[in-house]
């Protein structure tokens, strides 16, 4: 072949190109729908983080979950003062004993297939997720903890019984984190002992029934959703909204500013400052997220127990500089974090007696002194005659561990403790952690991070001993503090309630199987066109509730 | 560099002044030699790093992606660190590594050549042929997918580097060994019955082991780049702060949308003319010594040989 | 007939090395410690139940030589297995994102093979001119740019001018054609563009040695004693000759192409195999994992043998 018929071959080549690729872009935007009489417009968000799966059982992230607040009807909401407010259902009382729940729903309330959606649907997901607790519906098993059976005596009429009193708030703030499936599609689904129920892709479109159907969905691209005109409540103002996914940073933040988007869930913090200035309101709120430095607190541990010991727990307490991690990491926006429970959390589950403990490197040193650590070659201290020299299993997908981990690093030097970094991925790093067989033997410490529920039970949840090889990531295990788990889920009132979920932060404190780091904050960037985008400690997109995407509209 | 060629040079009159060649190659070429004084400087650098590094490493002094002033030149990094001081360490992770990996595939590299082509025959045939194996196997992803199975570690990027990394030099290096065994010397040798161990360590290595430096400048280049590409996708050790980690460190932190260039340009500027330096040393040597090594005289296999092609497929 | 004898043991050679390739595969994945199961019964309240149901469902209860020959079964029928994350069949995870890299890189590529054989003649041509100096210098240092640093700086030079992420803009429904394609080509441009000059550098250098190789020839030197002009000896002399190890140096890269787009498709967020890749080693996806790693490798053992064949079909002499 000669170069003069090779260059004559590309103009033919290059325009066939051309048609592959319109070609497969065609095949790839075919799934969407044509677009109604567009007057309210397309919100476009951009993430970092995006839907893992459309699947309630399988999904892990947070985006996914405020997908299924849009998407499924729910029992109840937050309102904007985080107290309890209806949704699906309309009205609900208990019976005088406690222990009989009765939901009084929306009437005349349809799926997205048309089918009508009933109080039916809500007992049969619940009697499911009863069912496969142990199996597929795990995910949800959690939520129905209690719940003996449920029943619909008629379309509008929820009624649930529960195996002792749980108390009120309880009650309801399991049932805000419920999604109410469409038993007319899931219940084929089932498959042999509830595996069906994980493996079931729940493709887009999605049979829901929230403010907007989920459209479209291309896994760590883009999540598109269009309003349900069907939908009982109020509708939203925007004819779509769409999430869109960025593996780059830089990236996304440079796709708003040159307006290939309208807004951002989450800003690096780096670039809040950048973004103010150019005309973007930049809204940092407290959020639910806190890092976390982990003390295996495990009382069977067999290697350095001197980490047992909350004298040596107390002093590195004191070695931690959250003004500084606050400052360097987060660039401000961020709180020094203090309990389990972050302050933001709602209705005041957060024990506000509970103060951050000083920086103060010399009484750490004093500390570790009186506890009879001395510095040994190295300037490390020794304890028990091994060197206080320990691996801090830090996952790497937590991008704030890094920076911080360098600060604390070089403060622990100076009271004699050697902090070395064991970079892991989040499931080796957990594998790692409850090794071997969930025995939590292998590691000394560890670095990550917790995203708070607005209700506490959750997050008290992951310090029991019940936890061991399911979310415990410090090996904790108290009988007390059990009992009192326990006793919060039946608590008659809220007042008695919040009682014990203070006096169990109170005693996490003291016995510090986390040391609490930052509770970093949820930055939300948007563009001057529109308004009512609403951040809240959960994000703009959050499953607290249905407001901020429902509001928003084109100024 | 008029002359000039980077990779095409006339062929050495015979073997006995080869090293004298190399020298005048080096000096025909000023760019070959730029390079060389590059390399010399920064690695001179890297080992003065804790004497000659404006300030301390984890210290912060002064705000995040604080900008360039008289006293950081440089600007300061996402934790306010010294961009100077962070480029100093960097460099000097960076060449670790690219020197430990290269040394560990010029070891296997030089073994199997050294091996196949003394021994001939049999052994040949199967060492080539997990060799051939080895040069299919797509590098960069396999990297990945070890680095990420054993845990990011600067220990097991060395390792996988380097094991990736020596199908050419055993190629380069079986080839060579090939024709000196022919040679009359070593036909003397070993008629006058010496070892084998003798025979390749009186003869036959000194005869290839200019070679093999040349393909060690090479390599160097290939496993600096790699552990570029591995620090970027989060697979390298976090502690350890290579010119990559800081690329990496400056992209998940946004330095681009903030504004903060220097956090960003000048370690991909370093890496790049390390390599640079590397491609015109390891080339003029290559050159000067293997004329063979022309790239037209080669089967279509054997074109991988060049590190050119090699670091092309983790080039992408 | 050595000719035949030769293409039967390319491919021979080819399909045994896809089998190593699987093999390969498979004891590097079952090496790996903490199975994926740890990963998915991170739920609250998992008992040793639903562990082993799940461990049953991926069938990591079996012995490894089990696991092996059910692997190789699968494989042949193109079962790749389940997505551990999604839960979807791996080969049709895997083909969507095969569409979605392929025009990136060939794009890409098509730039850096038509600018890398116009300036590498032009370097050889013009030998020990500025212009050469200045072509292989400025190939050389593309050549030695961090892929992904390269796709960084051209965000910076083109943020608020062209998109920085995505494969189009997904806002767009039911575009009529052209804005669709206009979409779609301003969204494939840079990264296109970061993967086409790091090749250029390539190119260009491989391009530039073959031609002088063939520009020192007797018959180029006789032609020029002919008299005939240089623009004609470059094209019907020169080049025809260098086409030969440029074409199967080309054949030869195309398989590393597909594999080395990952950094570029990080970058830039291109939903393609680059990212699956990146994302299934961050969710320790196993299967999807091993079934992106068999696909590049098998693209890279097919390039092989087509640039062997190609080889032989342009020199048929060789038949080593």
């Amino acid at each position: 072949m000669t170069k003069k018929r090779l260059l004559a071959a590309l103009p033919l080549f290059l325009g066939a190109l051309t048609l592959a690729i319109a070609a497969t872009g065609c095949g790839g935007s075919k799934s969407s729908t044509s677009s109604s009489s567009s007057s309210g417009g397309t919100f476009r968000l951009g993430t970092a983080s995006g839907i893992d799966s459309l699947n309630p059982y399988v999904a892990f992230n947070q985006d996914a979950y405020s997908a299924f607040e849009y998407t499924y009807p729910i029992l109840v909401q937050y309102d904007s003062n985080l107290h309890y407010a209806p949704f699906f259902a309309k009205s609900w009382h208990a019976s005088n004993d406690g222990k009989t729940w009765t939901f009084k729903t929306q009437p005349n309330a349809k799926w997205t297939d048309g089918k009508p959606l009933t109080a039916a649907d809500a007992a049969w997901t619940i009697n499911t997720d009863i069912k496969y607790k142990d199996g597929g519906a795990a995910n949800a098993a959690g939520l129905v903890n209690h719940i003996t059976k449920a029943t619909a005596p008629n379309a509008t009429t929820l009624v649930v019984k529960y195996d002792e009193a749980p108390g009120p708030t309880w009650v309801l703030g399991q049932f805000q984190q419920f999604f109410i499936l469409p038993q007319h599609i899931w219940a084929q689904h089932i498959g042999k002992d509830g595996a069906g129920l994980k493996t079931f892709p729940n493709n887009a479109p999605v049979v829901g029934s929230g403010p907007f159907t989920l459209v479209k969905y291309q896994k760590n691209q883009i999540t598109l959703f269009k309003r349900n005109d069907s939908y009982w409540g109020t509708k939203p103002k925007i004819d779509e909204f769409g999430l869109q996914q960025y593996s780059n940073d830089d990236a996304m933040v440079t796709a708003l500013k040159s307006g290939d988007l309208d807004a951002i869930e989450t800003v690096p913090a780096t670039a809040m400052k950048t973004l103010r200035n150019a005309g973007f309101e930049v809204s940092d709120v407290p959020g639910l997220d806190q890092t976390d430095f982990i003390i295996n607190s495990n009382p069977q541990k067999k290697t350095h127990r001197e980490l047992l010991d909350l004298k040596v727990k107390e002093a590195f307490d004191h070695a931690i500089n959250r003004q500084k991690i606050d400052e360097v990491t987060f660039l401000g926006a961020a709180q020094p974090a203090v309990s389990i429970i972050p302050a933001p959390a709602g209705a005041g589950w957060h024990n506000p007696h509970l103060k951050p403990v000083t920086f103060d490197l010399d009484l750490a040193n004093k500390l570790l002194d009186q506890a009879g650590f001395k510095r040994g070659p190295g300037g490390i201290r020794v304890a028990d005659g091994q060197k206080m020299s320990y691996n801090v299993v830090a996952p790497t997908d937590v991008q704030s561990i890094p920076r911080t981990f360098q600060i604390l690093q070089t403060d622990f030097a100076k009271i004699g403790v050697q902090l070395k970094q064991q970079a892991l991925d989040s499931s080796a790093a957990f594998a790692k952690m409850t090794s071997p067989n969930n025995t939590y033997q292998g590691f000394d410490l560890a670095m990550w991070d917790w995203t708070a529920l607005i209700d506490p039970d959750f997050m008290l949840s992951v310090v029991t001993c019940d936890q061991y090889g399911g979310w415990s990531d410090s090996g904790y295990c108290d009988k007390d503090y059990d009992k009192m788990y326990t006793e919060q889920q039946v608590a008659p009132s809220e007042a008695k309630r919040r009682q014990i979920v203070w006096a169990m932060q109170a005693k996490l404190y003291k016995d510090r199987p986390y040391l609490w780091l930052a509770n970093d904050d949820s930055v939300a960037a948007v563009s001057s066109d529109w308004a009512d985008f609403q951040n809240t400690a959960q994000g703009p997109f959050n499953e607290l509730n249905i407001e901020s995407l429902t509001q928003v509209h084109q100024k | 560099m008029s002359e000039a060629s980077l990779f095409v040079e006339a062929p050495p009159e015979g073997g006995k002044s080869r090293r004298g060649f190399v020298l005048r190659t080096i000096r025909r070429q000023p760019a070959a030699l730029a390079g060389a004084l590059f390399l010399l400087a920064m690695t001179v650098t890297a080992i003065l790093a804790p004497w000659i590094a404006p300030y301390p490493l984890h210290e912060q002094v002064g705000p995040v992606f604080g900008h360039p002033s008289w006293q950081h030149l440089l600007g300061l990094d996402d934790g306010g660190i010294d961009m100077v001081t962070l480029l100093i360490w960097g460099l000097r992770v960076s060449l670790v590594v690219g020197f430990a990996a290269t040394l560990v595939s010029m070891v296997i590299g030089g073994t199997v050549g050294l091996v196949a082509g003394y021994f001939g025959g049999g052994t040949d045939t199967v060492l080539m042929r997990i060799t051939d194996y080895f040069l299919v196997i797509p590098d960069v992803p396999l990297m990945i997918v070890v680095a990420a199975i054993w845990g990011p570690s600067l220990f097991h990027i060395i390792i996988v580097i380097g094991i990736l990394l020596w199908t050419s030099t055993a190629r380069v290096v079986r080839a060579q060994v090939k024709s000196v065994r022919e040679r009359v010397y070593v036909k003397r040798a070993r008629a006058l019955g010496a070892g084998h161990a003798r025979i390749v360590v009186r003869h036959v290595l000194p005869q290839v082991a200019p070679l093999l430096i040349a393909s060690t400048v090479l390599t160097i280049a290939v496993a600096i780049f790699d552990e570029t590409a591995l620090a970027f996708l989060g697979l390298s050790d976090p502690s350890a702060i290579s010119l990559g980690k800081l690329i990496e460190n400056a992209a998940e932190r946004a330095a681009i949308s903030t504004g903060a260039w220097w956090a960003i340009v000048p370690p991909g500027v370093l890496v790049a003319a390390l390599i640079l330096a590397c491609s015109l040393v390891g080339g003029a040597l290559e050159d000067a010594l293997n004329p063979r090594l022309r790239v037209a005289h080669l089967s279509a296999r054997s074109f991988r040989l060049r590190t050119l092609v090699g670091r092309g497929k983790g080039a992408v | 007939m050595r000719g035949t004898d030769y293409v039967l043991k390319r491919v021979g050679f080819a399909i045994v090395t896809v089998f190593v390739a699987v093999t390969i595969n498979f004891v590097l994945f079952r090496l790996a410690p903490g199975d994926a199961v740890t990963n998915l019964s991170r739920v609250p309240h998992a008992t040793p139940q639903l562990r082993h149901a799940l461990e049953v469902q991926f069938g990591l209860d079996k012995s490894k030589w089990q696991q092996y020959v059910i692997y190789l079964k699968q494989l042949a029928h193109g079962n790749l297995g389940i997505s551990y994350t999604n839960q979807q069949p791996v080969s049709t995870n895997l083909r969507d994102k095969l569409i979605n890299t392929l025009p990136m890189v060939t794009l890409g590529t098509v730039f850096a093979i038509v600018f890398g054989t116009f300036t590498g003649v032009i370097a050889a041509w013009r030998r020990g001119t500025k212009a050469e100096r200045a072509t292989v210098f400025s190939a050389l240092g593309f050549y030695a740019m961090p892929t992904q640093w390269l796709g960084l700086m051209l965000i910076i030079i083109f943020a608020g001018v062209l998109p920085t992420g995505g494969m189009t803009n997904e806002f767009l429904l039911d575009p009529p054609f052209w804005t669709h394609v206009r979409d779609l080509a301003s969204h494939i441009f840079l990264p296109a563009l970061t993967l086409g000059l790091v090749l250029y550098g390539e190119y260009t250098l491989i391009v530039r040695s073959a031609m002088l190789e063939t520009l020192g020839e007797d018959y180029i030197l006789t032609a020029r004693a002919k008299g005939l002009k240089p623009r004609t000896i470059v094209r019907k002399h020169a080049l025809r000759n260098a086409l030969l190890p440029i074409t199967t140096l080309i054949a030869l890269s195309l398989g590393y192409i597909v594999a080395g787009a990952i950094l570029v498709e990080i970058v830039f967020s291109w939903p393609g195999i680059g990212s699956a890749v990146n994302d299934a080693v961050h969710q320790r996806d196993y299967p999807m994992l091993q079934g992106a790693f068999l696909v590049l490798t098998v693209s890279v053992i097919f390039f092989n043998l087509v640039a062997d064949l190609l080889y032989f079909r342009l020199d048929p002499r060789i038949t080593e």
